[in-house]
This record gives structure tokens, C-alpha cells and sequence, in this order.
């Protein structure tokens, strides 16, 4: 394996007597995509900061190809970066801030332009007059309009639409595939699931999981939401392997399922009845609750 | 550097362009005023007999009178209206400069750019620095072409009005070179504003009631209200007082800044 484009090591970050970030090591190496998941506050935002050079470790260190952007500036021109709340003046049209950005850099404007066309934006108008979906675009592209070797996105894909959400993920795949390292925060599996290699789980700071996705999907919970044409009995699923819990509410029956679903599905099948199945998200919530069970 | 110098000053302008006007006003209504009050030796009489505090603060500690030129300029403009539209000026955009760009959450994506803090500290300086020039320039130059038409510069050369103006803004960059630094440090805007215009008030009420208050005294020849106020630039033009002291404040309050910003957690 090579050597990784980025490297954190045994990082804590403490404000007082708040440990924001925990003792976290994670790497991500050139063409990886590492999905990085937790809930709200879990530490995500932190340690990206600490990572980009905004925060200053407490503890332990973090490096972007060899060095830590925040003494070397140098290094900044290989990232993208893409804050998890990212705002411009509102003054400010979008062309201005990549022709800005990409001099900063030392790049022309044919690949902003490019990914303007590709994700359907208006580079002319103000910030300030775009929706929160063409705010976030206005960030992604800032983030690879210089084709960078390592690209960090703090919750990238919060208020894109699906299309926009898809041709996202589709320049993450391409970064990859040229070999950029690509770190993805997010609070949700599925969104990360179809790009990433890995996945990194981090709560109260602290790393909890790091595995591969297929591996995390085996050992993650399902929720399936199954409809019926009639009214549910209570204790359909009684003493079925693998239920976590099942709610009946009416014709809707929510079950949680801890390993394989096959004889949730015989026995759900069971009842005549069974209209659809949809699978309500891996939730986090509860890949969590196995986690740390 | 000079891209993010540009941007500074870019985003200021239309606020430039409003205090532009605002200051080109105010220095036609002296002139315009000026010949009502130049024939009220009344007005002298009356401002003679008040304390020599007040009349310090008015600029009138010479025994010059309020009819006069020199009297009448720094009475109602250089030693308090001048510097104080500099100073709300210049403190607001300096308490931006850093902190205010901070909360709004756009210094962070700057600086994840190839440009380090230091150069952003040391370009948004150089751009208040620009900003209060425009403004010094307009204000100087609307006085030297309005003023003689109303026989206000009677008696009064170029330089000194010239003098009198610049040392105002240099008083206003000193104490906006506070806001700067503790915007640097803190990343609070509000910090940043609250702590300079308080220094800023404090020294005028220090300077007026300095001449009242002898313990007060030793306070005072550190603030540079006194320096711009004692070293009466219209009458006397630049004296070191009035330039290098205040020069010498900006220039190791911004340094300090620049360096307690790169040393520093984002907020």
C-alpha cells in the first residue's frame, strides 16, 4: 500500500475540559474513498478543522501528503476542501470566487466551467440570491476546480437533490479513479455506502469502527418497513432470529433485524398479505447500538 | 496577497462611497456656516470664559477664537468631527477585517487556500490603511477646494490643513489598529469593537478632563487623542507627536495581530 495522502495520528482535540476528538487515528490512501460517519456532534467537523490546520492538535498529529496544512501553506494548493457549512459573501457571484481561488491555486477556470455545466450552475449570479442546493453546488465545485490530490468534504451532499446528489458522487468515483484520497463526512450510511472503500465510525469523539463497507453491511442492522393489505396481529415476528424489535402500527409493520433477513422474510412472508418491502436506511443509530453493545 | 487585498477593499466600497459623501457634507456645511459665525464676536466672548479643559477639547487652547479660522476648523471639525467619523469608520471596518469575516464563516474557506494567515492579517491591514486614505484624501481635498470660497482658510496654508487631516486619520488607525488586534486574537467581533471604541472614549473624556484632573495627566500623554489634540497640527503642522506616535502604535498593534492570529485556534 502506499504511503497515505492523508495520516491522522492518535489526534485529540480539547476545549477545557471538552474532548471534541478523542485519541483518533485514520488514514486514507491515494484513490480511497473513506466514508466518515457519526452523528451530530460526534467530532466529524473537529478533526477535518484540526486536519485542514483551522484547529491546532491538542495531542497526537495530522498530515496532508507528508505535511500539516496548517504551517504549510504550500500543501493547501493539493486540497479540496469543502466546510460543512459553507458560505460566501452574498455579495459575491460564484465566478468571482473561482477565478479568485482557482489564481490562488495557480489553475485556470476550464475545469470550474466544466464542473459548472456538469452540475447545472450559474456562476454569474450572487451567492446570496442562489438556493441552499446551488449554494452547496457553488462549494463542490470551489472544492475540484483544481483537480486537487486530496479532497475533504464535510457533509457535501446536504441540500443537493437526487440527480445533483448522484453526479456528486460520480465526481468523488472520478477523483478516486485519478487517485486523489477523498475523506466524505457524513451522518448517514447510504449516502456513502456507493462511493466509499471504507468506512470510518467515529462517536463522542472516539473512533468506533473502521472497516470495509461490505464488511460494515454485513454486521449492520436493517430496518425494513413492510406493508400489508390487511391490519397486522401483533407478534408476527415473535421468536424469529435476528429481531431486534417489531412495531405494529396498523397495515405497517417496522422491524429492526440484526444479521441475516432471510427468516424475517420467510416469516413475514408467511402472512398472506405482504404487499412491499422498503428498507428504511442502515440507520446509524443503530449500527451504533450494535457497536458499542 | 494582492488578490485578497483587492477583495478587502472590493467588499468596503459601497460603505466607502457613503462616507465619502457623508464627510464631503459635512466639510461644505462648515464652509457654508462659516461666514455667519465669522462676524459673531459674541461667540468669542462666550467660548472665552469657559474652562481650559473644554477649550483644549475644542482645539482652542491657544486663546484663538471661535470666529477665527483656525479656532473655527478646530472647534467644529478637527479636534472632534473629523476624527470621530474616522474613528466609527475605521474601528468598524478593522473589527471586520478579521473577526467579523470569522463569524461569518468565510475567513475559514480562504484560508484553506495556499495563502497563509500572516499575509491575510498583513492584507486586510493594508487595506484599512487604504480605505482611511480615500477617505482622508476626499475630506482633505473637499476642504481645500470648498473652504476659500467662504474665506475659511484665511490666514491657514495648504500643508497645515492638509497636516490637520491626516493626523486625524492617524489617530483613527491607531485606535482601529486595537479593534484589529483584538479581532486577531479573539476572533469576537464584538470584542473587537467594544474594546477599541471604549479605549477610543475614554481617551477623549481622559483629554478633556485631564486639564481639571492633574492626576490624570500622566494618562493622558499616552492616548492619542492627546497626541492629535496637544500637538494642534492645523496651527503647528505635522509634528511627530501627531504622526509617528500614533504610526508607531498601528504598526506594532498589527504586527502583534498578525501574529497572535497565526498562532491561534478558528472559531
Amino acid at each position: 500500500m502506499s504511503a497515505p495522502a492523508v495520516a491522522i495520528d492518535r489526534l485529540t482535540k480539547r476545549y477545557g475540559s471538552l474532548t471534541a476528538v478523542d485519541d483518533l487515528t485514520l488514514t486514507v490512501a491515494p484513490g480511497e474513498v473513506v466514508g466518515f460517519l457519526g452523528p451530530n456532534g460526534a467530532g466529524k467537523t473537529t478533526t477535518i478543522r484540526t486536519l485542514l490546520g483551522f484547529l491546532r492538535p491538542t495531542s497526537g498529529s495530522c498530515a496532508v501528503l507528508g505535511s500539516w496544512p496548517g504551517r504549510d501553506v504550500a500543501v493547501r494548493r493539493r486540497i479540496g476542501y469543502l466546510p460543512g457549512d459553507f458560505r460566501v459573501e452574498p455579495a459575491m457571484t460564484a465566478h468571482h470566487l473561482f477565478a479568485w481561488y482557482a489564481r490562488l491555486r495557480g489553475v485556470g477556470l476550464d475545469r470550474a466551467r466544466e464542473l459548472c455545466e456538469r452540475l447545472d450552475l450559474d456562476p454569474t449570479r450572487r451567492f446570496g440570491t442562489l438556493s441552499k442546493g446551488n449554494r452547496q453546488k457553488v462549494g463542490l465545485v470551489q472544492a475540484f476546480l483544481h483537480d486537487p490530490d486530496v479532497l475533504v468534504l464535510d457533509e457535501p451532499t446536504t441540500g443537493l437533490d437526487p440527480v445533483v446528489q448522484r453526479e456528486f458522487l460520480a465526481m468523488v468515483d472520478e477523483a478516486a479513479r485519478r487517485g486523489a484520497a477523498v475523506l466524505f463526512s457524513s451522518h448517514v450510511l447510504p449516502e456513502v455506502e456507493r462511493v466509499a472503500d471504507r468506512i470510518a465510525i467515529i462517536r463522542g469523539g472516539r473512533l468506533v469502527t473502521m472497516s470495509t463497507v461490505d464488511d460494515l453491511l454485513d454486521q449492520a442492522r436493517h430496518r425494513l418497513e413492510l406493508r400489508y393489505a390487511a391490519p397486522v396481529p401483533d407478534g408476527l415476528l415473535d421468536g424469529v432470529p435476528g429481531v431486534v424489535r417489531a412495531d405494529v402500527d396498523g397495515y405497517r409493520l417496522t422491524v429492526v433485524v440484526d444479521g441475516p433477513v432471510g427468516p424475517v422474510l420467510r416469516a413475514a412472508a408467511s402472512r398472506d398479505g405482504l404487499v412491499r418491502i422498503d428498507t428504511v436506511g442502515d440507520e446509524l443509530e443503530d449500527l451504533f447500538l450494535a457497536e458499542v453493545r | 496577497m494582492l488578490s485578497v487585498l483587492a477583495h478587502a477593499v472590493r467588499r468596503r466600497r459601497i460603505g466607502l462611497i457613503g462616507w465619502s459623501l457623508g464627510l464631503l457634507g459635512t466639510v461644505a456645511l462648515l464652509a457654508v456656516a462659516y461666514p455667519t459665525v465669522r462676524g459673531n464676536h459674541e461667540l468669542d466672548r462666550t467660548f472665552a470664559g469657559l474652562s481650559p479643559g473644554v477649550r483644549q477639547l475644542l482645539g482652542l487652547a491657544d486663546g484663538g477664537g471661535l470666529t477665527s479660522p483656525v479656532g473655527y476648523l478646530n472647534s467644529q471639525f478637527f479636534a472632534n468631527l473629523l476624527p470621530v467619523m474616522l474613528l466609527v469608520f475605521a474601528i468598524g471596518a478593522a473589527s471586520w477585517s478579521i473577526a467579523g469575516d470569522e463569524a461569518a464563516g468565510t475567513l475559514e474557506l480562504l484560508l484553506a487556500n495556499p495563502v497563509s494567515r500572516v499575509r491575510v492579517a498583513y492584507a486586510r491591514l493594508v487595506a484599512l490603511v487604504a480605505l482611511l486614505a480615500v477617505l482622508t484624501v476626499v475630506s482633505g481635498a473637499g476642504l481645500v477646494a470648498m473652504a476659500p470660497a467662504t474665506g475659511l482658510t484665511t490666514g491657514l496654508t495648504w500643508p497645515h490643513l492638509i497636516a490637520a487631516t491626516v493626523a486625524g486619520a492617524l489617530m483613527a488607525l491607531s485606535y482601529a489598529t486595537v479593534a484589529f488586534v483584538v479581532g486577531a486574537a479573539t476572533g469576537s467581533r464584538p470584542l473587537a469593537l467594544g474594546v477599541a471604541s471604549t479605549l477610543a472614549v475614554l481617551g477623549y473624556l481622559v483629554e478633556g478632563l485631564a486639564a481639571a484632573v492633574p492626576a490624570l495627566r500622566p494618562v493622558r500623554s499616552v492616548t492619542p487623542w492627546h497626541w492629535l489634540i496637544d500637538s494642534d497640527p492645523l496651527r503647528h503642522g505635522l509634528t511627530w507627536q501627531a504622526w509617528l506616535l500614533p504610526l508607531a502604535v498601528a504598526v506594532v498593534l498589527g504586527a502583534l495581530g498578525a501574529a497572535l492570529f497565526a498562532r491561534r485556534d478558528l472559531r
